[in-house]
């Protein structure tokens, strides 16, 4: 898993080239979400670049613009139309990993997501470490 | 050869969902065959017959989430449709990621089973009219002599055959002989229509 400390690293070699490249990656986290997820989703800041568009057609715009880790779509967008986003974000990054934060058993919603693009869904709230080692592997 | 007709396969413990759901199929004009746990099935399953499955999550020994992952290993690529009464995000993040077609929470509406069942038929018979065209290309490039595979893997890769002549070291003559004999053995009307095969053929990245 990345650690915060990480993004301040000065390793020389290999390894610190590999999260030289990490860390320039850029997380976009598109909605600003309810308190507690906002809080988690804020933590991500530590370890990497992290932008926060609040639509979903900003965030398109931001995939096109930054060199995309990973895009993570936050629980207040859920009245947008997200399965739509998630074809047209698969057309334009077929290899971006996306995470859904979703309402807990929303399972069709959920399914939805997965079958339109998502690469996983997580419910609200989401842990932190859970939150981490998703995106941490997804920025590898 | 003549096409076997589709089936939905119904795994299931329950006596009672495999009875109504074997009726329901039936209404609908669906021909389904059911089984009572995953090594039932598995013992009897031919992978030539088209169909889809509909899946039960929680068995008895097996589940639906094991027997998933036992047909990808056997590369089975028939689509498979979850059905349970205890769902939950992450059982239905799981089977997707292993490439389950839809996920279902009991009760459902009859209509919204059938739907279902009639895309992923309709997936597998595409899958299966995929396979078989990727099947007749590798036949096909079978075919080839070693020196027709080199002017083709050249030739698709955008090379003129003044440039496939100079990389192979024969002369432009023999490579347009050569390129004649890879038209006719892949049955290609076009550079364009050899080079689609060739990436129908290609692995994935």
């Amino acid at each position: 898993m990345l650690r915060p400390e990480m993004a301040g690293s000065n390793d020389n070699g290999a390894a610190g080239s590999q999260r030289e490249a990490q860390r320039v990656r850029t997380i976009i986290v598109a909605g600003q979400s309810s308190d507690r997820t906002r809080e988690v989703l804020r933590a991500l800041s530590g370890f990497t670049n992290v932008v926060w568009p609040t639509s979903l057609e900003s965030a398109l715009a931001q995939m096109g613009s930054q060199d995309a880790g990973c895009l993570v779509i936050a629980d207040d967008l859920r009245e947008e139309p997200i399965d739509e986003f998630l074809q047209e974000a698969r057309e334009l990054q077929r290899n971006l990993p996306i995470f859904v934060i979703t309402d807990p058993d929303d399972v069709a919603e959920a399914v939805s997501a997965m079958r339109h693009g998502a690469t996983a869904v997580i419910e609200i709230p989401p842990s932190y470490a859970a939150l981490c080692e998703e995106v941490s592997r997804a920025m590898q | 050869m003549k096409d076997l007709p589709q089936t939905v396969f119904v795994v299931d413990d329950d006596d009672a969902v495999r009875d109504s759901l074997r009726m329901l199929l039936k209404s609908a004009g669906v021909h389904a065959e059911t089984s009572a746990s995953a090594q039932e099935f598995l013992s009897r399953y031919d992978a030539s017959q088209p169909g889809c499955l509909v899946l039960d999550v929680r068995m008895p020994g097996m589940s639906g989430l094991e027997m998933q992952h036992e047909l990808n290993l056997r590369g089975v690529t028939m689509p498979v449709i979850f059905i349970t009464g205890h769902g939950d995000i992450p059982m239905a993040v799981e089977a997707m990621q292993q490439g389950a077609f839809d996920f279902l929470q009991k009760p459902f509406r009859d209509q919204e089973l059938l739907d279902r069942v009639q895309r992923a038929l309709v997936r597998d018979a595409e899958n299966r009219a995929r396979l078989r065209h990727t099947d007749r290309i590798r036949e096909r490039l079978a075919s080839l002599s070693p020196r027709e595979r080199e002017v083709l893997d050249l030739v698709t890769q955008g090379k003129a055959n003044k440039m496939v002549a100079g990389d192979l070291g024969v002369s432009q003559r023999t490579v347009e002989i050569h390129r004649a004999h890879v038209m006719q053995k892949m049955e290609a009307g076009s550079l364009a229509e050899l080079v689609r095969m060739m990436m129908a053929v290609a692995p994935s990245p």
